[in-house]
């Protein structure tokens, strides 16, 4: 198996499991997981991202075999191109992983107005992906052929703590990255299920276009009705450890009523050929 | 055998899917039905609607009595209305059975005492929801804190705590030391760690497996307790035998009322 959507290092609000690389890797090889792609979980919130991409990259070096690096970017912060260049040249950087909602990419534009109100949020500032500095990262990321990892969600957003009312990305700002690259490969992180039916309907591009299962937990059938709309090629197995159990996507793909080579594809095969692994 | 705490028939096609799984995985599941065929959910349920909802609950048991429990779904505003709802459906139901209490009012409110003096009797286990959403919650949701008060005032009634407050943090600490209640592990994202969190608080004893499909997946759910780190005889107790002893103590009351 190849797990197409994970994390290494620590949550501030809860000691989690599995947390660090060799524990990790314990809990890998039990569930009969080859390797994963990883970011740094602390790049969630850091404001220097290099330093969190500088651990990630030790890491890796000391476990090539087990984990394919994804590097975090903010086009929010200044400096964002150099750190690019770093994880690009330095790091031999395949994929980038962005975090819109925790990073608020426009929170430094003084013209962007607070649009979250209306959704129980307040004090939270909405980005989106039109944004010229986040437009010119994933133009960066075209020129540079790099796989990018959109991260919707890491938590479920209604038990965050009170003082990270962070809401999801919606699958409308989602789509304007979707629809604006489609030379780019994009893979949706932490979608759940109605948020995958959601940007698929509304993809003007789906080639290009991934989803990884681990907070699809539900309704019954998940799996199926997924595999249905999109077909097997666009579905792929993902943890999102450490913040859940691995298991949830993991038996989620085994209790579906779809083929064997089908669970080989979304276990392995897809991945092999999104991330040339 | 695995027994799952909280269960919703949705709609008659997703309730072909939960049986035809809970067949595979040899499941036993406590069902109760908050909506109808094509309807949503209300939170202020009318006396037609409970009794239509449990007359929907009644015919699915009766047809896989080996697969479903019924839990029947009562909204306690209705006063005396509800006790009767719930005295004619024990009476018309031969088997293992509960109740389902959901967002009407809140479990700890005196208006609910009436039907929790009848869960005693007829030691039938109570699965109340509660929510702790960090954006708040409706005004008539039970809280953790609201649920511990309820177990309180009701210590002859055994309660599936439901979702455990969804904050588990929240939820095992609001079940601190209370010998009646079960936590249901059931209805949230499976974030790791979750289930180790209840029963360090609570124990192993005081966990029970519950789902809240059919909005929830099984395989999720069960992640929570196959991908927690406890020893194969917790994970026995959490699944089956915590429930079981249950319904056994029910099947004592009904044997030796015949």
């Amino acid at each position: 198996m190849i797990d197409a959507n994970a994390f290494l290092g620590e949550w501030p609000f809860r000691r989690l499991p599995y947390a660090q690389p060799e524990d990790r890797l314990r809990k890998m090889d039990a569930l009969g997981i080859e390797r994963a792609v990883v970011s740094r979980l602390e790049n969630v919130f850091y404001k220097d991202l290099l330093v969190g991409n500088e651990e990630l990259h030790a890491i890796v070096q000391r476990y090539p075999d087990r984990f394919i690096p994804a590097y975090t970017i903010n086009p929010g912060f200044p400096g964002w191109e150099h750190d690019l260049e770093v994880c690009i040249n330095d790091f031999g950087m395949r994929n980038l992983r962005l975090h819109p909602n925790y990073h608020q990419y426009s929170r430094l534009k003084g013209n962007v107005p607070r649009m979250v109100e209306a959704r129980g949020y307040p004090n939270y500032q909405q980005y989106h992906f039109l944004d010229d500095q986040a437009q010119a990262l994933l133009g960066k990321a075209e020129e540079h052929d790099l796989v990018v990892l959109i991260s919707i969600g890491v938590e479920d957003p209604r038990f965050a703590h009170w003082l990270m009312k962070v809401p999801s990305v919606t699958m409308i700002d989602a789509a304007e990255a979707v629809n604006g690259f489609p030379g780019v490969r994009f893979l949706i992180c932490g979608a759940v299920f109605s948020e995958v039916n959601s940007l698929w309907s509304t993809a003007y591009h789906q080639d290009n276009l991934y989803f990884e299962n681990s907070r699809v937990q539900g309704p019954i059938g998940d799996v199926d009705d997924l595999c249905a709309l999109m077909g097997a090629d666009h579905l792929l197995f993902g943890s999102n450890l450490p913040i859940n159990y691995a298991e949830s996507a993991k038996l989620s793909i085994e209790y579906a009523e779809v083929d064997s080579d089908v669970k080989q594809a979304l276990f392995r095969g897809n991945a092999e050929r999104l991330f040339g692994a | 055998m695995i027994y799952d705490v909280h269960v919703h028939f949705r709609s008659e096609h997703m309730m072909q899917r939960l049986l035809a799984q809970a067949e595979r995985l040899d499941m036993v599941m406590c069902t109760n039905s908050i909506n109808l065929e094509g309807s949503s959910s209300p939170n202020f349920p009318s006396r037609a609607f409970v009794t239509a909802c449990n007359d929907r609950t009644f015919s699915l048991a009766q047809q896989h009595p080996e697969r479903v429990i019924p839990f029947w779904y009562l909204n306690p505003v209705h006063g005396q209305f509800a006790c009767d709802e719930l005295e004619r459906r024990v009476k018309g139901y031969r088997g293992r059975q509960g109740v389902k209490l959901w967002e009407a009012i809140r479990g700890n409110n005196p208006q609910v005492d009436g039907i929790m003096q009848l869960c005693a009797e007829y030691r039938l286990p109570v699965l109340q929801h509660t929510f702790a959403e960090v954006t708040g919650n409706l005004p008539t949701e039970t809280s953790g804190p609201d649920m511990r008060e309820m177990a309180l005032r009701h210590p002859d009634v055994t309660f599936f705590f439901g979702h455990a407050a969804g904050d588990i943090e929240v939820g095992a600490k609001c079940a601190l030391g209370l010998p009646n209640v079960l936590m249901d592990v059931g209805g949230n994202e499976a974030t790791n760690g979750y289930t180790e969190i209840l029963v360090r608080h609570v124990g192993a004893d005081h966990v029970v497996y519950g789902s809240d499909a059919s909005g929830r997946s099984f395989a999720s759910q069960l992640a929570k307790v196959f991908g927690a780190d406890l020893s194969p005889a917790e994970k026995e107790r959490i699944l089956f035998g915590n429930v079981q002893r249950l319904f056994d103590r029910q099947q004592e009351r009904d044997s030796a009322s015949i």
